[in-house]
């Protein structure tokens, strides 16, 4: 059974006795604090500050708030929908993968390896305009190359670990 | 850049084929040493650096450490019983879990513990050079006589072992005298010697090695102090380096250690703590790879060099087989809990 | 001459090796200077000291340098240090001027890193002991007077301080650390989230999350056009490059570097804080606070000459206390330990030799430093002609690795970047602002302790205006910057309401 972190609270203002008998005329500036909640008193004050600006914000700009929210042409329209979420989605698939792959080879980085050539080759496709076999080539030339550069200089190069 | 397209090659080979099971008694081409601490200029690095390299040469493997922290470095062995992810850390591990410390287990029941490997005998308290304690007994004679002592430490660990002991000596030699000893609750060395300078704690817990230069300056320099206890056991200091540390011999570093500098646990014995550094592994990794290791490490051991590196570094060598090491650490870990238990409020 | 006694070729081309794979370690988003020096200590074990030295300072000193360079290319700060250089440096390549700014960060970056030298080498000692009277009371202050900037950053001081106070708070999301004295409770998050934030998130991830993925995010939502990298080309119109462009900087300079060297003498107060101070320094005695963020020069030397003036500051408590005053510098301190060398106060008086080698590197890496990226600039500009869908996707996978090494191989990292780089986004979308965010999430943890810490300390509130003459001084500039954004808030909304 652990123990509770040692709770002390602890005022070195008062260490000695003068300091004692000072701390009795306390005034409204005077503070506690008890070291087994004092992860709280940070994000409590920036909490409540938040809040408040939050607040100030409305107050200020309630109109303008309100009539973007009531305006047409909501969020995703107006916006290249395919290379948006295309991007997201070649995202969330890039990084799913990664682990996994990497976990058949262990601490050899290849899961980045094989991952990251066809997710940039794939977001390079996404993002070309005018897709020809030229610039198709120079995609998949820069995939191959640039991951495998990477690659080199952080796993074998400087030893850092990789997915 | 051969190995670079061979390396290359294997990629795409093995991916091919499933590795699974079928070379378990190989140990892994690949290790990665995980550690418990996200500091690549520490201790901690420093002795798995140590160790990882010469396990690379020894078992013709490529072992990384990387610096990722107690909580993912647990994470990463709880993951992996492949052999391929192991953990070094020190005392650390098991009194962040007696301290309750969120994010400790208890490695004992939780992952399989490793050898032992070498001891940081450098745990240190240190006070101002001008301070009226002498040596550590004064400390604890000021708590008795209702002197309120302010021991600067890092809480819910190696720092906080010691301060702990110091409660739990008053306890033992006038109940209630340990409410005297309050602890200072801070960060970092820099934190803990700006509280000393501050004149806002009067005992700090440092170190040796970051200490030492401090208790060689004058002793009107606001920065002056002076060692009153090192936790290591003295017959631990005795087996490192003899020229000690800095300019500060092994003997007189000694003279802070026990039995010349003395904090009981329990009215008869000395408390004393050695952090040592010890492997763990995942729960299920295959005991032959564990037993690869044992071996590796007595023949490593045994040759003398790296003993020699460690020394040079101001570790000592502890190296003490998977089993021992169990035993020795479950002991460790049973006395310090009956000490945090015996002064908890 | 004492110190040219210990050049040798060998020691030369090591600390030019240094420098340059220490700038572009900087130079790309994701990799720091810290991780520079991390993976090349091991570099160093079969080396000598001198030589050891010789190349990890080198990497220290060039991998704060490269940050300017995507910092102002590309709006993603190569390290934390350099979020300030975005602020002028972008606006000033989307109008054509990238390569101006490149070298005006350049030249601002060399003469920080001498200052901050000159300040080391003659300073040292007197400065750590003044460095010691900076208790958590006075090290709150500075790191609120770095916050009181949020305001002054946008066109809507309450949005701003919003945007700040929300950074703040994610920042302490995770335990209470108790590596910096907390009590190592979590706090700001559900039992679900614990086993990956227990040490909250990490700086870098959401540094080039909200910078990197999330203008990346935005390129993909426009469609991505197909013009070169970014909206105004570098090479488009050819202005030059004068020096004259540093005339009536001085005062700026001199000020930001000292900013920086001072900032980077107080441990645990952290490089970025130093370069966002002395940017706001720079803005408020501006007699044209209005053009700052919009592309004037004074911004990039404020950021540049207080990031680099870090590097001599830093070592300073490094070499004469044996504290290390930022991440990179405790890596030094195991190089240091590894080569049987002791760091502590009396370093520099029992360690002539190694004390004159370490001046004669750093002084060599500021000038290889200044002159590769001065003659290299001219090629580096030219990034912005690659075609975008060829680099976009080099950036990701870079942040990617970024993320991932940072913290020797942590998958949540990058899912962190994955999470801020949405929130980015999102923060375009509907108004917040990037900037003061991340200040606020870099600063938080530190005003947090040093609060909480004094509190524990002292037990009253009025410890913060009675502790030292340095606190009054601190008060005093914090009152001057607030000041400043409430009076730049007020002419920018009567200009609004009145616009001639």
């Amino acid at each position: 059974m652990p123990a509770a972190a040692p709770s002390t609270d602890l005022k070195i203002g008062t260490s000695h006795p003068e300091a004692e008998h000072l701390m009795q005329h306390s005034s409204i500036f005077d503070v506690t604090i008890d070291f087994s909640r004092s992860h709280l008193i940070f994000p409590t004050m920036m909490a409540i500050l938040l809040c408040i600006l939050g607040l100030a914000i409305l107050a200020t700009r309630w109109r303008g708030i309100a009539a973007s929210l009531r305006s047409d042409g909501h969020w995703p329209s107006g916006i290249d929908q395919p290379r948006f979420f295309g991007t997201l989605v070649l995202i969330l698939v890039y990084f799913l993968a990664m682990p996994v792959v990497g976990g058949l080879f262990p601490n050899r980085g290849f899961g980045f390896l094989l991952c990251s050539a066809p997710f940039m080759f794939a977001l390079s496709v996404l993002y070309m305009h005018g897709r020809d076999t030229r610039k198709l080539g120079i995609a998949f030339l820069s995939a191959l190359i640039a991951t495998t550069l990477i690659w080199y200089l952080m796993a074998s190069v400087f030893n850092l670990t990789l997915p | 850049m051969t190995r670079f397209f061979t390396e290359l090659g294997l990629a795409a080979g093995l991916a091919l084929i499933s590795t699974a099971g079928a070379q378990a008694q190989e140990f892994p081409s690949n290790v990665r040493v995980v550690i418990g601490s996200t500091s690549t200029g520490g201790d901690t690095y420093q002795a798995s650096s140590f160790i990882a390299s010469a396990l690379s040469e020894k078992l013709g493997i490529n072992a990384k450490v990387d610096a990722v922290g107690p909580t993912e470095a647990f994470k990463a062995i709880a993951r992996d019983p492949s052999g391929s992810t192991i953990m070094i850390h020190h005392d650390q591990s098991y009194l962040g879990y007696l301290y309750g410390i969120k994010g400790y287990e208890d490695i004992f029941a939780t992952y399989k513990i490793g050898p032992t490997l070498a001891v940081n005998p450098g745990n240190a308290y240190l006070v101002p050079k001008n301070s009226p304690y002498q040596t550590i007994g004064d400390v604890l004679k000021a708590a008795e006589s209702g002197t309120r002592v302010r021991v600067a430490i890092q809480p819910g660990g190696v720092s906080e072992i010691g301060f702990s002991a110091l409660k739990n000596a008053a306890k033992i030699a006038s109940p209630g005298s340990e409410a005297n000893i309050v602890p200072v609750n801070t960060g970092s060395q820099a934190d803990k010697d700006q509280l000393l300078f501050d004149g806002q704690a009067d005992v700090i817990n440092g170190s040796v090695q970051s200490n030492e230069q401090y208790t060689r300056l004058a002793a009107d320099d606001q920065k002056a102090m002076r060692f009153v206890w090192l936790t290591a056991e003295g017959s631990t200091i005795a087996g490192g380096n003899e020229s000690g540390y800095g300019e500060t011999g092994r003997d007189a570093l000694a003279q802070f250690a026990s039995p010349n500098a003395s904090v009981t646990l329990d009215g008869s014995s000395d408390f004393t703590f050695d952090k040592v550094f010890f492997m763990m592994f995942n729960k299920d990794m295959d005991p032959a790879l564990v037993a690869k290791i044992d071996a590796a490490l007595k023949e490593i051991y045994a040759e003398g060099k790296l003993a020699e590196t460690l020394k040079a570094n101001f570790f000592v060598p502890a190296y003490r087989p998977t089993d021992e090491a169990a035993a020795y650490l479950q002991k460790k870990n049973d006395d310090y809990a009956k000490v945090i238990e015996a002064i908890r409020q | 001459m004492e110190l040219l006694a210990h050049i040798s070729p060998m020691f030369v081309l090591l600390v030019f090796v240094g420098t340059l794979i220490g700038i572009i370690f900087g130079a790309i988003p994701g990799m720091t200077a810290t991780m520079a020096v991390a993976v090349c200590l091991p570099l160093t074990y079969s080396l000598g000291l001198q030589e050891g030295l010789a190349l990890l300072l080198g990497l220290y000193v060039g991998g704060i340098s490269g940050g300017l360079v995507p910092a102002i290319l590309l709006n993603i700060p190569g390290t934390p240090a350099s979020i300030a250089t975005t602020f002028d440096g972008h606006p000033m390549n989307q109008r054509g001027e990238g390569e101006i700014a490149l070298k005006l960060g350049i030249f601002a970056s060399l003469f920080g890193g001498i200052f901050s030298l000159v300040a080391l080498y003659f300073f040292a000692p007197a400065l750590a002991d003044f460095a010691i009277k900076f208790s958590y009371v006075e090290k709150f202050l500075i790191i609120f007077f770095a916050l009181t900037i949020m305001g002054a950053l946008c066109s809507n001081m309450l949005v701003g301080v919003f945007s700040g106070v929300l950074g703040v708070l994610v920042s302490l999301v995770g335990a209470y650390s108790t590596d910096k004295g907390g009590n190592g409770e979590y706090r700001l998050m559900f039992e679900f989230m614990e086993p990956y934030l227990s040490s909250g998130f990490s700086l870098l991830p959401v540094l080039i999350g909200v910078f990197g993925l999330s203008s990346i995010l935005i390129e993909a939502e426009e469609g991505v056009p197909a013009t070169a990298s970014t909206t105004g080309t570098a090479t488009a119109r050819q202005k030059k490059f004068r020096l004259t462009i540093f005339r009536g900087q001085g005062v700026n300079l001199f000020r930001s570097a000292f900013i920086g060297t001072f900032v980077g003498l107080l441990p645990g107060v952290g490089g970025s804080a130093a370069s966002i101070m002395s940017y706001s320094q720079a803005k408020a005695f501006s007699k044209d606070p209005q053009s700052y963020g919009k592309g004037n020069p004074a911004g990039i030397i404020a950021s540049e000459a207080s990031n680099n003036g870090l590097t001599g500051g830093a070592l300073i408590p490094l070499l004469s206390l044996g504290i290390p005053g930022d991440a990179t510098t405790a890596i030094l301190i195991g190089a240091f330990t590894l080569q049987g060398v002791q760091v502590g106060p009396l370093f520099i008086s029992g360690n002539t030799d190694v004390w004159n080698m370490i001046i004669v590197a750093m002084l060599l890496a500021n000038i290889f430093m200044f002159a590769m990226m001065y003659f290299a600039i001219r090629h580096i500009a030219r990034i912005v002609t690659v075609p975008k869908y060829i680099l976009l996707p080099i950036i990701l996978v870079m942040c990617v690795v970024g993320s991932y090494t940072i913290n020797y191989g942590i998958m949540f990292d990058v899912w962190t970047l994955f999470l801020f780089g949405l929130f980015g986004y999102l923060a375009h979308r509907i108004g917040l602002e990037i900037a003061p965010f991340i200040i606020g999430f870099i600063l938080g943890p530190s005003a947090e302790i040093y609060f909480v810490k004094s509190l524990e300390s002292f037990g009253t509130l009025t410890i913060f205006f009675t502790k030292s003459w340095i606190a009054g001084v601190l008060w005093l500039l914090i009152a001057l910057s607030i000041a400043m954004s409430v009076w730049m808030a007020g002419s920018a909304g009567r200009a609004a309401r009145d616009p001639k």
